[in-house]
């Protein structure tokens, strides 16, 4: 399978990983089922539900659209990295908090998303908030609950300060 | 006396749900991954209806890490046509296999699947499948479907596409109409649309041959329907089969009975004696998934000239597609089509009819947010008929507390509430007096403002076995939990339930709870295995809560009073001294004398320390079925300013009056019914299956040309509740699953009509886009000159 795989090694979650990607796999199906990580979901496969956002160097990424072999060399960050131990962090709390989620199938897109927001260190107003978060798709909220959680994430000062 | 603890009924408690999904630590179906598991794919029927000639697997089968085909002939061999859950009353059955024989009649229907090493292989092994087909004439109209000439799908069975067509009346309404001094009537077109959940279907199939045991996950509400139907299609007993639904990324009524897909997976499964697993795809969903809603109705309302309505019909056509899914299409347009209202005479005539499209199946709603378009819609129309306010024709005619419970005349039971108030409270929540006041050009940039309302009433839950058996369903009215305490001092409750968001393990968490006086905490929930759970009915028609909790409240009761019993002998007191605290039962006037639950538990399951007349075990099972369906009611309306020019519209603002009895956990209720209308609003402003009539192609089938609102298309919503305890139901709960998706269509129709009033617009089409404004706008100028 030498022709139809390529050795690759990123950081996934703060850990080294090398393995051999099939060529023709998107990098959601590759951590999911080739490295077992199936925290990040996948929704359609053509980038637009956002169901399968994680981070890549820091940027949301929809990882549908991106090829397994582009993860080679990148600092990748998905849902499973988020809680400290046994501890939901503020997004996940703050999530939590509002009712922001119900069946729970889109909300590592929108934690990943949220986390890449609060990285920017940019201050958003509520409007703001709202088109950014357009790249991920809702079936059973109504979006409203999704505003109020990672706007009060993003406003807060310090992670622990929103507990 | 210790002060009682604050009833749960009623708290905002944090979700059970809540911490694994966050973690991404939640089971969804393709997170279950075996041990020697193979994929399948799916080949599908590329026209709406073609002959099926010689399939030719050759090459297929011979690519490396094929291992297994199966065609239209295996299938008939090996299986039974799908069974129908929900059979249509009068109509014939149409025997439906898992794969297509000599003929496919529609696109998208399963005629190949291929099992492989991977699904990237499974798939290039389906370009390698030659199949003849050779188009055959179709249809995908609705109403043309029902021409004379019209290509008829199931020949051998149907003389035409109409499989069937019941009435339900009361009193004259003919005579009443024919007397009547108004008489308004349209015909609506309701739009075909899909449930659309996040994470589509799917199945994990793995036949342990020497245990002779079939277990599959599956993204399903009703894991124990499907153990019934696979039974009822392969040759296996039920008891060898366990259906297993962890986390369900969403089902909306889509994810109700078994599909084709299902029973493929089965069968390869059983035949490799290995683990298969199908995962839907996007682009297969939009095919292969019921779709929904697809109706013409068409409505007649009769008035006195004082706005008293006299009479209503509507004749609806609702489109199955091509076949008799597992729930089939929608029902309850007939049990609800006189909505809120104090109407004798009616009649209703309900018509199915077969298109060369997916088959239709269940949707949130279910019929109500059909028919609440059309009867709404028209109200309005009748209203400016009669140049009457639309609010005070609704006052008019809307039920009033002392005229419930009221039998409808489809012979629903409206049970208690106050309709009147929540039309009142959307009123005024939008200002409705100071924007008659002030009239509809009142933007600066001219355009025009509007109000519209829509009021309606959702029947949830089912009334009885005995009433579903009436309608032809096989199924039961009742749920079932099976509470287990546990050495730790904590129950366990489970429940064939499964977990698809609509917070199901929090609300049984919480009755139980309350009712047993347990910590919240101490509650674990184990949902969604056939294996593991009492045998149920499953999570749909907005039923789970009305009919659980009262199975919860029989099964807590006995498992408290055999705890406390127990307790007696330890404290050397009386059951009815003691009561449960937090983990611990105390005697309630010495709160000093307690007992851990953890030690009483204990000794009841081990059977030592208690006395010589108890029995060992601390268990309680318990079914509930509900004696009536419960209503509930509520008012939305909407303010929308329209650009004259263009059609385009904005809906400023949308307002939600409710009643869904009580309320068990208020952020769990608001969140079903904030999802609920933003599903309804993109069903009534975009959202919409569209087939080529031409070529019978679905044209919309993708996530990129299928627009589900996203975060910027959803206007400012305002929820506003009453809680008025349902006489019928236990703890007085109703249903809310469903309420959202019923009112938006025709409050928005009727905010724009209302814009456009003066210039004559009537909308009666769904979905309501701007390029259909424009159209009737300037229908209407062309019709007439403004007043």
């Amino acid at each position: 399978m030498s022709g139809t795989e390529r050795a690759i090694a990123f950081r996934l979650n703060g850990e080294a990983v090398s393995a051999d990607a099939p060529v023709r796999m998107h990098a959601a199906d590759f951590l999911r089922h080739r490295l077992g990580w199936t925290g990040t979901h996948v929704g359609c496969e053509q980038g637009v539900c956002g169901m399968c956002t994680i981070l890549v160097d820091g940027a949301a990424i929809k990882s549908c659209l991106m090829l397994a072999v582009q993860l080679d060399g990148a600092e990748v960050t998905t849902v499973e990295a988020l809680a400290e131990g046994d501890r939901l962090n503020a997004a996940q709390e703050s999530f939590k908090r509002h009712h922001a989620l119900q069946c729970g199938y889109c909300t590592p897109g929108f934690l990943m998303l949220a986390e890449s927001l609060k990285a920017s260190g940019r201050t958003l107003s509520r409007a703001e908030v709202r088109e950014e978060l357009v790249g991920v798709l809702c079936r059973c909220t109504g979006y409203e609950n999704i505003l109020r959680a990672v706007e009060e994430y993003l406003n807060a000062d310090e992670p622990e300060a929103s507990r | 006396m210790s002060a009682p603890r604050q009833s749960l009924i009623g708290a905002a408690l944090p979700r059970k749900e809540d911490d694994r999904l966050l973690r991404g630590d939640g089971l969804f179906t393709d997170d279950v991954q075996l041990a020697h598991q193979l994929e399948m794919a799916v080949g599908r029927c590329p026209f709406p209806r073609a002959a099926i000639g010689a399939i030719d697997v050759a090459q297929a089968r011979a690519l490396a890490d094929v291992r297994h085909i199966l065609t239209g002939a295996d299938v008939r061999a090996a299986s039974e046509p799908l069974t129908v859950l929900r059979p249509v009353p009068g109509a014939p059955l149409l025997p439906y296999y898992a794969l297509a024989g000599e003929e496919a009649i529609h696109e998208g229907q399963p005629v190949v699947s291929v099992v492989a090493a991977s699904r990237a292989i499974a798939e290039d092994a389906l370009e390698l499948i030659d199949i003849d087909y050779e188009p055959l004439p179709h249809v995908t109209d609705t109403l043309g479907a029902l021409a004379d000439d019209a290509p008829v799908l199931h020949r051998e069975t149907l003389p035409s596409n109409l499989l069937t067509s019941n009435v339900d009346r009361a009193g004259e309404p003919e005579a009443r109409l024919a007397e009547a001094p108004v008489v308004v009537e349209g015909r609506f077109h309701v739009n075909r649309v899909s449930a659309l959940p996040m994470e589509a279907r799917g199945i994990v199939a793995h036949w342990r041959a020497g245990a002779r045991t079939l277990e599959v996950h599956a993204s399903t509400q009703t894991p124990h329907l499907i153990r019934q139907q696979l039974a009822e299609c392969l040759p296996l007993d039920e008891g060898c089969i366990r259906v297993i639904a962890s986390d369900v990324g969403g089902g909306f009524g889509m994810k109700l009975g078994l599909y084709p897909e299902d029973v493929l997976a089965v069968l390869h499964a059983m035949a490799l004696r290995r683990p298969v697993k199908w995962i839907e795809d996007r682009l297969e969903f939009f095919r292969a998934s019921t779709q929904a809603r697809e109706a013409v109705h068409e409505v007649r309302i009769g008035a006195e000239a004082d706005g008293r309505i006299v009479a209503i019909t509507n004749q609806y056509t609702t489109d199955l597609g091509a076949w008799n899914s597992t729930y089939g299409s929608a029902q309850l347009s007939s049990v609800v089509f006189t909505g809120p209202y104090k109407v004798a005479d009616a009649a209703v005539e309900r018509r199915v009819a077969l298109t060369n499209k997916t088959p239709i199946g269940a949707y949130r709603g279910y019929g109500q947010p059909e028919v609440n378009f059309a009867l709404e819609v028209l109200i309005d129309r009748l209203a400016r008929r009669l140049d009457v306010d639309p609010l005070e024709l609704r006052r008019t005619n809307m039920l009033r507390p002392e005229d419930l419970p009221w039998t409808t005349p489809s012979r629903a039971v409206y049970d208690n509430g106050d309709y009147l108030k929540t039309l009142q409270m959307a009123a005024d929540a939008v200002d409705y007096d100071a924007h008659r006041a002030v009239g509809r050009e009142c933007h600066d940039d001219g355009r025009l403002t509007g109000i519209g309302f829509a009021s309606f009433v959702e029947r949830t839950g089912y009334a009885s076995a005995r009433f579903l058996a009436g309608r032809g369903s096989r199924f039961g009215a009742h749920e079932s939990v099976v509470l287990r305490a546990n050495r730790s001092g904590g129950i366990d409750l489970y429940t064939g339930v499964s977990t698809f968001g609509q917070g199901s393990e929090t609300a049984f968490a919480q009755v139980c709870a309350e009712v047993f006086g347990i910590d919240y905490e101490a509650i674990t929930i184990h949902a969604g295995d056939s294996g593991a759970s009492p045998l149920n009915t499953g999570a749909f028609a907005s039923r789970t809560l009305i009919a659980a909790a009262g199975a919860i409240r029989e099964a807590a009761d006995a498992l408290r009073d055999k705890t406390l019993r127990i307790a007696a002998m330890v404290l050397q007191s009386t059951p009815d001294a003691l009561e449960v605290h937090g983990r611990a039962v105390r005697v309630a006037d010495e709160p000093g004398r307690t007992v851990s639950l953890a030690d009483i538990f204990t000794r009841a399951i081990i059977g030592q320390g208690i006395s010589e007349d108890e029995a060992p075990g601390l268990e309680a099972a318990a079914h509930f079925e509900p004696s009536h369906a419960s209503f509930s009611f509520g008012t939305a309306a909407a303010v929308v300013s329209v650009d004259l020019e263009s059609g385009e519209f904005d809906v400023e603002r949308f307002v939600m009056a409710h009643d869904c009895g009580v309320v068990v956990n208020p952020p769990l209720v608001e969140g079903q019914v904030r999802g609920g209308l933003v599903q309804g609003l993109g069903a009534a402003l975009a959202e919409e299956l569209r087939y080529d009539a031409s070529t019978g192609q679905l044209v919309s089938g993708s996530m990129l040309d299928y627009f589900a609102p996203t975060i910027m298309d959803v206007p400012p919503i305002d929820l506003l509740h009453t809680e008025i305890p349902s006489s019928i139901t236990p703890f007085g709960v109703r249903g809310v699953g469903e309420v959202g998706t019923i009112p938006p269509a025709a409050a928005i129709t009727n905010a724009v009509c209302d814009a456009l009033a003066d210039y004559g617009v009537e909308i009666s089409t769904l979905p309501l886009t701007p390029e259909r404004v424009w159209q009737a706008l300037s229908a209407a100028r062309n019709a007439r000159e403004p007043r």
